[in-house]
């Protein structure tokens, strides 16, 4: 076992590809055998992500600190430029690995229905895998860049050929609006890297941890103008992801195109990227634009959650709906970071995790519908709840969640945000907290509509959920409820991490 | 003779060359303005070679430049032949199924 | 005058630094042989000889290895920057002459005189790539143009065609003038006409101050800035390309360029140090209007090939942008460049003539709709190729971008390079258009069949599948090449 221990983020990275690979060396007509490698290829991850979670040490911070990363693999990639191959796991990282790795293994059973060009579209999937699992585990900045542009072709075409009516319009809005990001990203990257050297060898480096350990004291980086021009277009980058307004405009779009599973993971992994970009990147390096940035980011934050609230009341469309409140519920992550404090942070990184699970649901459940009515507009249904009780619970749970209902998750990393932010923005934190009541009105509102009422007869004869859509579900809740009754082994999980990346921010002049 | 008198020429060469070239809309005008720049360059090239240079470099590049001159014409005539084959003109405004 | 004593020696020694220049020359005329010998049905082993050529050549080349051979009086020189380019251009020329195999079946061009152009024309690039002396460069230049005059010009049939070859080669022959009458201006100033000399003689002043000297590198420069199609002297590349059979198209982007900037190059990292604030000033504006220029063009363009002529100017601004940052990255960066663009170019141009069936209008973007799914190997190659050349991960389009905008940083043209890494993103909106029209607009009835490739095609087809895919991947050997090559350049 020896190699799969010293390979293991490698392997949770590459077998998804590999099993690309072997897809499309399945000849034509054999769909099932596709769906079944598919599952495979990306259910060996989930099991390596068990393992590495046994595994992780979770008393070491790792954030800037090279010895105490895990799982590290560090190889030269391309000598002349010194970029490295240099993967390793923090507690930053860690949950947004587990995440990824379930997620997509349930993403794929949950294509399990797609019936049009599969091979293409499985085989796409894996690759999208392959470079969100790069992206979480890359400690290298040019690694990490490749990785992200490498989940943007699949996910362009995962949209553009597999998704709704208006997808060719989505998909390539979303395209530009992320390579935007890509750009101005490579364009910090660059400069990030002629103005560093690594210590050992004298040369130029890509290596994050030496950004971390130098860019407050090294040539030109030294200029505090300097400083916020860069941490700006890298926030502009990972904000267009997270999205943060007023670069959100192409999430709605793209969501609401896409077919169900990368709805799922488009809303439950790649909007985190963004904000884990900003922890893993923007704030170690630049602690102290991060500080002087931390009001406008948190007011960023609160347009976020009010914003997006009051969108997604304003929504007919379910999906739209649902999309509206990753908006809002993205904002808190943004909040709690701002805030600058171990609670503040820690209850970002969970709110990153749990509407991870939640939305994840949330989007299943409005592909559950769809597949069965063909429309997902939410006057057009109306007391379903007598018709598919088992449907009704899965979705008041979800909604309930996501609102914040105390006892699942997304209360306590709510409450967390908010109380970690309380000391250092009052009120901003009143306005957000405002916020809240707009979240619970738009959800309970879409439950009553489609649930409650007179039934509809067009959907008299509505089936109920199946047991495959249950099985992608019911893990999901399950975690849900689990972190909600007792979140430590989450909160533990990343713990040291984010507050020795607190510390790092705060401490440094 | 100086060297002067021959730069003056050579370069009186070039300008009625390059006006020919800019003015002229027929294919194979357009070509003989080409040759004369060309052999402004050849007397540039004898002249320097004469009165400064000990070696015989320029003359020898001037042999070189007519024999590619030359071939130059050749395929060119060749090419405005098919083009008069086809269109009946050599005018290079009739040419103007490729724009964009 | 000194009388020029017969050296045998030494012509031997020149023989054989131009070793893969004669082998190449020799199987141009053995094709035309040949051609008069076989019998009608027999011309396709005109191609394979010519392959056969090709390859030899390239052995010959590698043969020769990386040290520095200086051959007629240092007329030539064999040396590291040499043998890049020159196994760069060889590659271009067999990956070429490998289409050509089922091209020419379809497109009539089984002709001897067809590959025994191709053939001399490749060889003419090879002496501009080792010249060492401005003449042998514009001679180099002159041997490669006029095959491909020609060449564009081959379907006689076609007013296009001809079109396409009258303005090229009106234009290329204009610039040849500017070419050497600025040689001649330098030869004028300097005395001498050898690369070498001239850069040793920059550190005089009163050369670079020499307003004739600086009249005769501007001229060069137009000279130069037509070949590669610079903005504003770009104007005959679309119509060329469009017009000219669309092989030679794919042959003209790969390794027309890569000769012309092999000679740019060998003359600015050696001559422009001395002037460089001038010069500098000049090859930015250069860039930035080339680079802007191509791309918002092609923007507009409905016809593949079109698209690809002024994507082919963009590209050269990007290079041009290495140039500019000169030094070892930036040389490094160019040569890089020039190799990966030569395997992308070659294979989407590949592609695109395994679809289109007609010339002309079978190239515009709406007749690939639907061919994705319906062949999905060939959809798969060509959304390569042009992910590839809008210089997205992990393809080496991306780390021969990357090299390029880097080291223009590094030389502190932060603004060229913030220009450049816009434009690259600008360029991804029309090299995606092919790629949605493949796979997300509806699919017509009559979907055009692509020809079924021979195999040589499709072996040429997949060769730059992975060199496109393995030097994105496993850049760095190649990458010490090409810093080996220029650093053997500057010493």
């Amino acid at each position: 076992m020896g190699f799969i221990d010293n390979h293991i983020l490698s392997l949770m990275t590459f077998l998804p590809v590999l099993g690309a690979a072997a897809i499309l060396c399945v000849p034509r007509g054999k769909d099932d055998v596709i769906r079944w490698i598919a599952a495979a290829a990306s259910f060996l991850p989930l099991v390596l992500s068990v393992k590495l979670l046994y595994a992780f040490d979770r008393s070491v911070a790792g954030v800037n600190v090279a010895g105490q990363f895990q799982f590290v693999e560090h190889y030269s990639w391309i000598p002349s430029i010194n970029v490295e191959y240099f993967l390793g796991a923090d507690g930053i990282s860690m949950p947004m690995l587990i995440l990824t790795a379930l997620l997509s293994f349930l993403a794929v059973i949950g294509s399990f229905g797609i019936e049009k060009k599969v091979k293409g579209y499985m085989a796409l999937f894996l690759l999208l895998e392959t470079g969100m699992m790069g992206v979480f585990a890359s400690l290298d900045f040019f690694l990490f860049y490749v990785f992200w542009e490498v989940m943007l072709l699949p996910m362009y075409f995962l949209i553009g050929i597999w998704g709704g009516p208006r997808k060719e319009y989505a998909a390539i809005k979303f395209f530009l609006y992320t390579l935007a990001g890509s750009v101005l990203m490579l364009l910090v990257l660059l400069a990030l890297y002629f103005n560093t050297t690594n210590p050992e060898t004298g040369g130029h480096t890509f290596n994050l941890l030496h950004y971390m350990a130098q860019s407050t004291h090294n040539g030109w980086l030294k200029g505090f103008d300097v400083r916020i021009l860069l941490f700006l277009g890298l926030f502009i980058g990972f904000a267009i992801k997270v999205p943060l307004f007023p670069f959100h405009t192409w999430l709605p779009d793209a969501h609401v195109e896409a077919p169900t599973a990368i709805s799922v993971i488009l809303a439950g992994v790649l909007l985190k990227m963004g904000t884990y970009g900003l922890m893993r990147i923007s704030f170690p390096i630049f602690p102290d634009v991060t500080r002087w940035f931390a009001v406008p980011m948190a007011v960023i934050g609160v347009i976020n959650i009010v914003y997006g609230a009051l969108c997604a009341m304003a929504q007919s469309d379910l999906k739209k709906m649902v999309a509206y409140s990753s908006v809002s519920h993205m904002g808190f992550v943004m909040l709690g970071m701002a805030a600058l404090t171990p609670t503040g942070m820690v209850g970002g990184a969970m709110q990153m995790f749990s509407h991870g699970l939640i939305t994840a649901m949330l989007f299943f459940l409005v592909g559950v519908v769809y597949d069965r009515a063909h429309h997902r507009q939410i006057d057009g249904f109306g007391g379903l709840g007598a018709v598919v009780p088992v449907y009704t619970a899965f979705v008041s749970f979800a909604f309930f969640a996501s609102l914040g209902l105390p006892g699942l998750s997304g209360f306590i990393a709510e409450q967390m945000v908010f109380l970690g932010s309380f000391d250092v923005f009052r009120t901003i934190v009143v306005i957000a907290a405002l916020g809240i009541i707009f979240v619970a009105a738009f959800h309970l509102w879409a439950l009553q509509r489609v649930f409650l009422g007179p039934l509809n007869p067009k959907y008299a004869a509505l089936e109920e959920i199946n047991a495959r859509e249950v099985f992608c579900l019911a893990p999901l809740g399950i975690i849900v409820m689990y972190i909600g009754v007792w979140p430590m082994p989450v909160i533990s999980l990343m713990n040291s991490s984010l507050v020795h990346l607190v510390d790092l921010v705060k401490a440094v002049i | 003779m100086t060297l002067d008198k021959f730069l003056v020429v050579a370069a009186a060469l070039f300008c009625c060359g390059l006006y020919t070239v800019m003015t002229r809309r027929n294919a194979v005008a357009v070509l003989m303005g080409v040759e004369l720049i060309l052999n402004a360059a050849n007397i540039n090239f004898v002249a320097f070679s004469h009165f400064l240079s000990r070696v015989m470099g320029g003359q020898i590049f001037a042999v070189f430049v007519i024999v590619l001159a030359a071939a130059e014409a050749a395929v060119a005539l060749a090419i405005f032949l098919r083009l008069f084959a086809t269109t009946g003109t050599v005018e290079v405004d009739t040419a103007d199924q490729l724009k964009g | 005058m000194t009388p020029i004593a017969m050296d045998t020696g030494a012509l031997v020694r020149g023989l054989y630094c131009i070793l893969p220049e004669m082998v190449v020359i020799g199987t141009a005329i053995l094709v035309l042989l040949a051609d008069l010998l076989l019998p009608e049905e027999g011309k396709k082993r005109l191609c394979h000889l010519s392959v056969a050529g090709v390859a030899a050549a390239i052995l010959s080349a590698l043969w020769l290895g990386p040290g520095k051979i200086e051959g007629f009086s240092g007329m030539i020189v064999h040396d590291g920057m040499g043998l890049f380019f020159t196994l760069t251009i060889l590659a271009a020329a067999l990956l070429t002459l490998m289409m050509a195999t089922g091209y020419s079946e379809w497109e009539g061009t089984q002709k001897g005189e067809f590959y025994a152009l191709i053939l001399l024309s490749t060889s003419g690039m090879l002496f501009m790539a080792e010249g060492t002396d401005l003449m042998t460069v514009f001679l180099g230049l002159e041997t490669l143009s006029i095959p491909i005059y020609c060449l564009v010009g081959f379907h006689r049939g076609r007013m296009r065609s001809l079109e396409g070859a009258m303005k090229y080669f009106l234009l290329g022959a204009f610039s040849s003038g500017f070419f050497l009458y600025g040689i001649a201006l330098m030869y004028a100033a300097a005395g001498t006409t050898r690369i070498p000399v001239i850069a040793s003689m920059m550190r005089d002043a009163r050369l670079y101050g020499n307003p004739v000297f600086l009249a005769g590198i501007g001229l060069l420069l137009v000279g130069f800035a037509f070949k590669v199609s610079l903005v504003p002297f770009h104007m005959w590349t679309p119509d060329a390309y469009e017009g000219a059979p669309t092989l030679v198209t794919a042959f003209m982007g790969a390794a027309v360029k890569a000769a012309a900037f092999a000679a740019l190059l060998r003359v600015v990292l050696l001559t422009f140090p001395a002037i460089l604030p001038a010069m500098s000033g000049v090859l930015w504006v250069l860039a930035a209007l080339t680079m802007t220029v191509g791309n918002f063009s092609a923007l507009l363009q409905n016809n593949m090939k079109r698209m690809l002529a002024y994507s082919s100017i963009a590209h050269a601004g990007y290079i041009l942008v290495g140039l500019t940052a000169g030094g070892v990255a930036g040389g490094q960066a160019v040569l890089f460049y020039v190799l990966v663009y030569a395997f992308m170019n070659l294979g989407a141009f590949g592609v695109i003539m395994l679809v289109a069936q007609r010339e002309d209008d079978g190239y515009d973007i709406d007749n690939f709709a639907g061919i994705g799914f319906r062949y999905p190997v060939l959809g798969g190659l060509l959304s390569l190729f042009l992910v590839s050349l809008a210089g997205i991960p992990p393809t080496a389009g991306f780390v021969g971008k990357f090299y390029l905008f880097g080291a223009a940083v590094r030389s502190g043209y932060v603004g060229l390079a913030v220009l450049g890494v816009l434009n690259s993103a600008v360029s991804v909106y029309y090299y995606l258009r092919p790629v949605v029209s493949m796979y997300m607009a509806p699919a017509p009835e009559g979907i055009p069949v692509p020809r079924p490739p021979r195999s040589a095609f499709s072996f040429a087809l997949c060769a730059s599948a992975a060199a496109v895919l393995l030097l994105g991947v496993m850049p760095a050997s190649a990458l010490e090449f090409a810093e080996r090559s220029v650093l053997s350049l500057l010493m």
